[in-house]
């Protein structure tokens, strides 16, 4: 343990004047709760799960928290990310809904329609594994390379859409990291369902941000390879922000509407090793970036494997440094006005003892899911 | 900057049972100052470099302070594209006295990263080279197509030797496609064909060897004087991106693994310290943190094994050096105050350290010289414990 690095922990900076004011929900990974704080760091509500994340839990317009919980017997328990159930639980932690499927794994999406847009793993057929491109020779996982699947769930259970990655992609042109292994062809980590139906997806293996037309399955647009370091949390910037809240006076007009914001991790970089990651905002009608945050000095902001970003109304961005179970909030002059550190750790195999987080969001007091809501500091 | 990464500075642990007491030499890579500072942090001597290390000095037994410095001048036969963008550059040997009077130097535009002053009073640099057309189409790996420039010449460089004498003789040259076997020289899949080698060490070993390190092969290796051939060689497939290899006395070498683009499917970056049996190609120890990314830096880095038995670690990104026992344990930390006006092109406003050195209290370059803190009075109370935010 680092020991100067690890001594600070919960909200290590706030500018009161600056920051946007709100409540900030993350979920320790290994550990069975999903937190809710104040920007002083105060707890003022505690969800108790079942199951360890697979990876997070989201506080959903309705007040209800969506959660991807870890079952310990999956069958492909050994990659990261691997889950096996989503449940959603009402503000007081009674299940509302539960889905279970064991080979689901990172992230999930609620549609406005209250169907939920899933990711799970399948088998690549070995006629088409063979011709993929790139990756560790020789590292499938047992023969097998896994790729990810998108499912459309109705509340009833049933499978209402789907859509499987190596039916769209190509194995020469959509080739693996090449210091990855080829136990997997995409890992898939992020998706969001558009407001015009289609899906943004953030495909990390394959260092491609992806739509996905949602008639005919076809990728509408792709990006990344070759430039990218690991993509993560693509979310297209709207006029409208998550369910109830609105832009702040003035900020609307100054959202590049529809670029993507995303997360390049920055693990296997290209020419110079350097260990350091970026946020960028890409404008897909042009691939041009508009706008890009590395933090000075360089390897100050690192999350190889996991973390998010999330504009706020206020147009900061509040940035998740998973691996550091660090979340900060940066304005748009690339100043911190807020920053945090997880206290609750978690021994992992391999990885040690951890506070490690992987999504975290910031709700504004007007957000429609914490309306009514009791937000005084837990003891 | 992260504002709980950089809050605390100068020594912010150490327990006096277990740390080697004696002192410690940084040449921060941004400034033109190198400080002497004691097991408390208090700075008890300074040298004013002309030029920012290139990477940085070394305090050798006769008393002087030897370091390569990066001069701004370049030789116009290497103002080519291909050249500038290279890592590690240097370009003067300087060797001063305490008191900071030139006592000799020596010029080498090629050179680049580190040097090693050797028993017999030489010294040994590392410089660049380029690399014949002919044999850059036999050098497998790194990014296809980056060797070649806009006008469609190719340009590719690697690492080779000047041994100098003190009155500026070359007597000894080495380069490096005269001597080793190309196919196990190819180049990291990331990585780009501009540089072959990318070589960071110098270390002479007793018998007169040169140990270096080349990052573009994850290798480590040592060369025999008398014919140029490669007698020992080891890391590919077991470290990344490796630097400053030396000799332990256990006749082990202790090697500082970066570890970035390490094909392990982790997922997760860090670094260790590994100390490997040269007679079975073993690895006999090895530092890494709990949780392993915390103990982690991209480029440079530098191990020491000290006296007692630790071994002083430089974790260059984070400007931090910290000695840890054979066990693992954190005996004393240290996070650099050094920033003064640095400003790196590509990492921004850092104080990275390419290596500091530990000495004895009874290192004979000491002898007669006054390590009184007072002496920096001023300085100790700007940068030394004093200026300290710690808790």
């Amino acid at each position: 343990m680092a020991i100067a690095r690890r001594k600070f922990h919960g909200t290590v900076f706030y500018n009161l004047s600056k920051a946007y004011n709100g409540y900030t929900l993350f979920t320790p990974l290994g550990e069975k709760e999903v937190i809710l704080i104040d920007m002083r760091g105060r707890v003022v509500h505690k969800w108790q799960m079942k199951n360890p994340p697979a990876l997070h839990g989201e506080l959903l317009p309705n007040g209800n928290l969506l959660y991807s919980g870890q079952k310990s017997d999956g069958p492909l328990a050994s990659f990261f990310g691997a889950g096996g159930e989503l449940v959603e639980v009402d503000w007081d932690g009674n299940v509302v809904w539960k889905y279970e499927d064991p080979y689901l794994h990172h992230t999930f999406f609620r549609l406005y329609n209250d169907n939920t847009m899933v990711l799970k793993w399948v088998e690549v057929p070995k006629d088409i594994a063979s011709k993929v491109k790139g990756g560790v020779p020789g590292t499938e996982k047992d023969g097998v390379m896994w790729c990810d699947c998108l499912q459309e769930i109705h509340p009833s259970g049933r499978v209402v859409w789907e859509w499987k990655a190596y039916e769209h992609l190509d194995p020469e042109k959509d080739y693996i990291c090449p210091l990855c292994f080829r136990d997997q062809w995409t890992m898939a980590s992020s998706i969001e369902v558009l407001s015009d139906g289609n899906i943004l997806v953030c495909f990390s293996r394959i260092n491609t941000l992806a739509i996905i037309e949602k008639e005919t399955g076809n990728i509408k647009w792709q990006w990344g390879s070759g430039e990218l370091s690991h993509p993560d949390a693509a979310v297209m910037l709207s006029s409208e922000l998550p369910s109830g809240e609105i832009w702040e006076r003035g900020i609307d007009r100054r959202v590049r509407k529809g670029d993507i914001l995303f997360l390049d991790k920055g693990l296997h970089v290209k020419n110079l090793p350097l260990g350091a990651s970026r946020v960028v905002e890409l404008n897909p009608k042009t691939n041009e970036i508009e706008w890009t945050y590395l933090e000075n000095p360089l390897p100050d902001f690192y999350a190889p494997r996991m973390g998010n970003c999330q504009r706020l109304a206020n147009g900061d961005t509040l940035i998740c440094e998973g691996d550091f179970g660090r979340i900060f909030e940066l304005n748009p002059y690339k100043e911190i006005v807020w920053e945090y550190v997880n206290p609750y750790y978690h021994r992992f195999p391999f990885y040690g003892r951890n506070n490690y987080i992987y999504r975290a969001f910031r709700y504004g007091p007007s957000y429609k899911g914490l309306k009514g809501a009791r937000l005084e500091p837990v003891k | 900057m992260s504002i709980v990464r950089r809050k605390l500075e100068g020594v912010t642990y150490y327990d006096p049972a277990k740390a080697f007491n004696g002192y410690t030499l940084l040449t921060p890579m941004g400034s033109t100052d190198a400080w002497l500072i004691n097991i408390k942090g208090e700075i008890v001597h300074h040298w004013r470099l002309p030029y920012l290390p290139g990477m940085h000095g070394t305090f050798l037994e006769n008393g002087n302070f030897l370091y390569a410095g990066q001069t701004k001048a370049l030789d116009p036969a290497l103002k080519q594209v291909g050249f500038i963008v290279l890592g590690g550059r240097g370009g003067e040997m300087l060797e001063v006295d305490w008191d900071n009077n030139l006592v000799w130097k020596w010029e080498d535009h090629y050179q680049n990263h580190t040097f090693a002053r050797l028993k017999n009073g030489n010294t040994m640099l590392l410089r660049w080279v380029r690399v014949p057309n002919e044999v850059v189409d036999e050098i497998e790996g790194g990014l296809a197509g980056s060797d070649v420039l806009e006008s469609g010449e190719k340009v590719m460089w690697a690492d080779g030797f000047h041994e100098v004498a003190p009155d500026g003789r070359i007597v000894w040259e080495w380069l490096p496609w005269e001597h080793v076997n190309i196919k196990d020289f190819s180049i990291c899949p990331l990585c780009t064909r501009r540089e072959w080698t990318h070589g960071n060490t110098v270390f002479e070993m007793p018998n007169g060897d040169i140990l270096t390190s080349f990052r573009s092969q994850s290798s480590i290796f040592t060369i025999d004087k008398k014919t140029g051939k490669i007698k020992w060689m080891w890391g590919r497939g077991e470290i990344t991106h490796q630097h400053d290899p030396s000799l332990v006395d256990n006749g082990n070498i202790l090697v500082f693994d970066n570890g970035n683009h390490r094909q392990d499917g982790s997922g997760v970056s860090y670094s260790r310290v590994v100390e490997v049996n040269p007679k079975t190609n073993k690895i006999e120890w090895e530092y890494k943190d709990d949780p392993p990314g915390d103990f982690y830096t991209s480029i440079m880095g530098a191990c020491q094994r000290l006296p007692n038995g630790n071994t002083l670690i430089s974790e260059t990104d984070m400007s931090r050096i910290f000695e840890v026992t054979r066990d693992g344990e954190i005996v004393w930390e240290y996070i650099s105050p050094f920033y003064n006006d640095c400003y790196h092109d590509t990492f921004g406003r850092i104080c990275q350290l390419f290596k500091a050195y530990r000495y004895s209290p009874d290192f004979p370059g000491f002898k007669g010289k006054d390590l009184n803190p007072k002496n920096y009075a001023i300085e100790n109370r700007l940068l030394g414990p004093d200026a300290w935010e710690n808790v």
